[in-house]
């Protein structure tokens, strides 16, 4: 243990839980990454992360510690690499990690945009789309359980709209 | 700056979880918080940062830009797709506090000037941009959303955040360094005056120099594309005024240097001062600034005094100033059509050069009439002094010129002037023939002295000037009767050698060339041949004789010998060898005529009428008189003129030599047979090449080499004729004078004449109706 301290960073939740992970599992935040940089190693320092709990941090460090060993996506990806991503099929791992209930879902999605872990939220985005994919409004309305405040012909003018959209 | 001083690093004290605002904390909250952040990793950097206040400060930017409420930016307030992007407000803050910043930075400026000025802004920038950095990584949130999509809806002047500083230190601090239109920046006038201390000979910061130089590149910011920079602040508030200023200093230091100074040394100055410049643009200036510069300084330290550096060119050749001509090649060719009169002069000055090393080696007026002084150059001197100049010009053309195309090709045209006409050579058949006889000498038996390397290395100098020569058929006429003449005499010093030659020769102008050459030498070794057979069908028949025969079997068109020119009687002594050679010889190869060429046949007689025994080496003629005193021991003119058939002509000069050498004595129309003769030597050398024979012979072969010559106008017209079978005047006189060119320099009147010749041979036509053009007719 003492020998892994070295590499290791303290990350505290919003509820103060403390999680010791690697420094490169910690890494894939792009934010932690950077400031770590910048900063330089501070022996000892805690790194609070206000708006994670320690729930949705455990899942979160699930994710980083399978792919700790992968490149980390270029800081400024270009067009390319994101159309790429965007077709992209989510990875047998990665689905099977992303099999939660939508409320953990949505807490994934929140917390990868705040530490940004791009990879991440690509796979929380994806999953939403593809519950979306194939259903009525009506159907994701349910689904989401948002209530419709459109007018009639609200709804009418945006069907006509996105026509090109359908089939 | 006031905030960097010690009393605000003491009061600094780090915010907490405590001073962060609440997620839905309106603008004037969350800035207050922020600006403290920003303004720490601003000024107080070194003093570090914690993680947590970082992370509170990334948290708070985070949240404002999360905020889900009707948003208020002053950047338009359109409908956003359903999601709210706050940021605008935020933008705006740091904006204004970046520019306040920058305002700031000006106001100490102002105070300064020269190298304070200098030490002040490049201090400030690094400070400025570190900080910018770490700002802009903080407010990665707002750069990745709200910039981004502010700049995807094609809004300018807005730009992620540390491009933002960069636009607020250019806006609010850089530009008002200038002091207005068309003026020349304070900051940009200290670094030229901190350039000009180093162009005197200062030292000077050039890391201080590239910091700000440097920095004038960072601000050049492509308003349409962030990611990508320009140097037009560079170049217009930089390069500009360092060019103009550039020239200026060249210019008045090169007039005064050039005033008080020699060419030569004003060279090196120019030379150190290229290598300075070049230098220069590694220690601190843009990579782009190297071309202008380069130019700049060329033009004035060279092309302006590119006549005077010229007109030193003589004087240098003249003194043979190698590292000086170096020097100036390297200057001049920098600039365009520098070299071009140095190629002029040089070409002239190798022809002059050329000219007075043969005059140098011309016998003097004192020796002999005009008329025969350049009959008695020495070949091999004159051959020398053609190769010392070529070889002295090669080494500076492959030295201080580098070996240019420009100069090897004056060489050339020069070498090629000077070799065939100079004083020595009043015409172009002149040098051909002189290199035929030094060639001659080389390879002369007598020649022994010199070993197979040596003899080898001589004759490839002669194939350097041989190259030049232009009259290559008259050098191949008298090569062709030298080469007969040591083949027929037996004075070749080696058949290697004689081949190494033809291979050159060969190698140079072609199989036609050397054929006959070729052919002599075969004839020579087929006859050795002739000879041991003959010999041994005499041995074979029981046939003994006194006589030692020797014969050499000539084919006609190969060799360059006339027949006799005169009657012969065989004489009696040599009549049956001759008879039985001639009926062997008819055997072998019946139809075969043979022409008996006894003027260049050679003998060997025995004395048997005194008391030491001689052995006279004599020619035919001179062989068939004595051998008549052994029948008596006094003749008359006329009696040895029937005994021996021989014309008057050739038998008066050949009766001269005998009785110069005392072999016989005259006494008026007798000759009697010098019994008392007596000479230092065994063997006696009476076969001498008359005078008379040898001034005909030298204008035979001219004669013969204009007949080919004749022949070969004629046979090359044929020849392209029969090809394009119509042709233009014009075209074909060119044609034909390009062809010939390699052999010799065509005369265009000589073609003409061929043409004529063949028309009237009905070898050509005039086409009907035109008057310029020739018509092949087969």
């Amino acid at each position: 243990m003492a020998e892994a301290k070295k590499d290791t960073v303290v990350l505290q939740t919003s509820d103060d839980e403390q999680f010791t992970v690697e420094r490169k599992v910690a890494e894939r935040s792009a934010l932690i990454k950077s400031m770590m940089e910048d900063l330089g190693a501070q022996e000892g320092s805690l790194i609070p992360l206000p708006n994670v709990s320690s729930s949705v941090m455990v899942k979160i460090l699930e994710y980083c510690d399978h792919h700790k060993s992968e490149p980390l996506p270029a800081p400024d990806a270009n067009d390319q690499d994101d159309a790429r991503r965007k077709t992209a099929e989510i990875g047998e791992w990665d689905s099977k990690f992303i099999q939660v209930d939508q409320e953990m879902l949505f807490e994934i999605i929140l917390a990868a945009n705040y530490l940004d872990i791009k990879p991440l939220l690509d796979v929380g985005c994806k999953t939403v789309a593809n519950m979306i994919k194939g259903k009525t409004p009506e159907e994701i309305r349910k689904l989401f359980n948002i209530t419709n405040d459109f007018t009639p012909e609200e709804e009418e003018q945006i069907r006509k709209e996105n026509e090109w959209a359908e089939e | 700056m006031s905030s960097s001083n010690a009393a605000a690093d003491a009061a600094w004290v780090e915010p907490t979880k405590n001073d962060k605002p609440s997620k839905d904390a309106d603008l004037k909250h969350a800035w207050a918080f922020l600006r403290v952040g920003v303004e720490h990793i601003m000024t107080r950097l070194h003093m570090g940062m914690s993680y947590s206040y970082y992370i509170l400060l990334y948290t708070a930017i985070y949240d404002f830009c999360t905020q889900n409420r009707p948003h208020t930016s002053a950047f338009g307030a359109g409908h956003r797709g359903g999601a709210s992007l706050q940021g605008a407000d935020l933008y705006r803050s740091l904006h204004n506090y970046l520019s306040d910043h920058c305002k700031q930075m000006r106001e100490e400026g102002e105070k300064l000037s020269d190298l304070e000025l200098l030490k002040f802004y490049a201090k400030q920038w690094d400070r400025y941009t570190t900080g910018a950095n770490y700002v802009n990584k903080m407010f990665n949130y707002l750069n990745k959303h709200w910039v981004k999509r502010e700049k995807d809806e094609g809004r300018k002047e807005v730009y992620t955040v540390y491009t933002l500083a960069l636009v607020a230190w250019k806006q609010n601090f850089f530009k008002h360094l200038n002091p207005g239109a068309g003026g020349v920046s304070r900051l940009t006038q200290a670094l030229l005056k901190q350039i000009e201390l180093q162009r005197n000979g200062e030292q000077v910061d050039s890391g201080l120099l590239k910091r700000v130089i440097d920095s004038y590149v960072s601000l050049g910011l492509d308003e349409a594309d962030a990611q990508r920079s320009n140097l037009e602040v560079y170049k217009e508030h930089f390069q500009e005024h360092f060019i103009a200023a550039t020239q200026a200093y060249y210019k008045a230091e090169s007039t005064d240097f050039v005033a008080n100074n020699s060419v030569s040394d004003y060279m090196k100055k120019a030379e150190d001062r290229l290598q300075e410049e070049a230098d220069r643009v590694n220690l601190y200036l843009n990579d782009t600034t190297k071309k202008d510069l380069k130019e700049t300084c060329e033009k004035a330290l060279i092309a302006a005094h590119s006549d005077i550096i010229v007109d030193e060119f003589q004087p240098l050749l003249n003194a043979d100033k190698n590292d000086d001509l170096t020097r100036m090649y390297g200057l001049l060719m920098r600039i365009p059509n520098g070299l071009e009169p140095l190629r002029k002069k040089f070409e002239e000055h190798v022809k002059l050069s050329g000219c007075a090393a043969v005059q140098k080696i011309m016998p003097t007026p004192a020796a002999g009439a005009e008329s025969s002084k350049t009959e008695s150059v020495d070949p091999k001197a004159y051959v020398e002094a053609l190769l010392e100049v070529h070889s002295k010009y090669s080494d500076v053309v492959n030295g201080p010129f580098r070996a240019e195309l420009g100069f090897n090709a004056s060489l050339d045209r020069a070498c090629r002037e000077f070799v065939n006409l100079n004083p020595a050579a009043s015409n172009s058949t002149r040098s051909p023939e002189l290199l035929a006889s030094h060639t001659d000498q080389l390879l002369q038996k007598n020649n022994k002295e010199v070993d197979a390397d040596t003899l080898e290395k001589a004759l490839e100098q002669v194939m350097v000037v041989f190259r030049f020569v232009t009259d290559k058929d008259v050098f191949q006429k008298f090569y062709g009767k030298k080469l007969a003449k040591r083949l027929v005499n037996h004075t070749s010093a080696s058949d290697d050698s004689e081949s190494s030659m033809i291979t050159k020769l060969k190698a140079e102008q072609g199989f036609d060339y050397t054929n006959k050459f070729t052919r002599m030498f075969q004839d020579v070794n087929l006859s050795r041949d002739l000879t041991e057979r003959f010999k041994e069908k005499e041995r074979s028949q029981g046939i003994s004789s006194d006589l030692d025969f020797q014969c050499q079997v000539l084919g006609t068109n190969f060799w360059p010998f006339n027949p006799p020119a005169t009657e012969f009687t065989i004489p009696r002594e040599i009549s049956p060898t001759f008879d039985r050679f001639v009926k062997f010889y008819n055997e072998a190869h019946s139809g075969r005529k043979l022409t008996w060429l006894w003027h260049v046949s050679k003998n060997e007689l025995k004395t048997t009428y005194l008391a030491q025994k001689y052995i006279f080496m004599t020619s035919a003629y001179q062989m068939s008189i004595l051998t008549q005193f052994n029948e008596s021991d006094t003749h008359t003119f006329k009696e040895l003129q029937t005994a021996t058939s021989i014309a008057e002509g050739i038998l008066k000069p050949q009766l001269v030599v005998l009785v110069k050498m005392k072999v016989l004595l005259q006494d008026d129309d007798t000759y009697e047979l010098n019994l008392n003769f007596k000479a230092k030597k065994i063997k006696v050398q009476l076969n001498q090449q008359i005078k008379s024979e040898q001034k005909q012979e030298h204008t035979e072969t001219l004669a013969a080499v204009d007949e080919d010559r004749k022949f070969v106008y004629q046979a090359t017209i044929v020849r392209l004729m029969k090809s394009r079978k119509t042709m233009k005047h014009q075209a074909l006189i060119q044609e034909v004078t390009a062809t010939i060119s390699t052999k010799f320099t065509p005369k265009i009147p000589e073609i003409k004449k061929g043409i004529d010749h063949l028309i009237e041979k009905d070898y050509l036509e005039r086409a009907e109706g035109s008057n310029d053009t020739y018509n092949y007719l087969a």
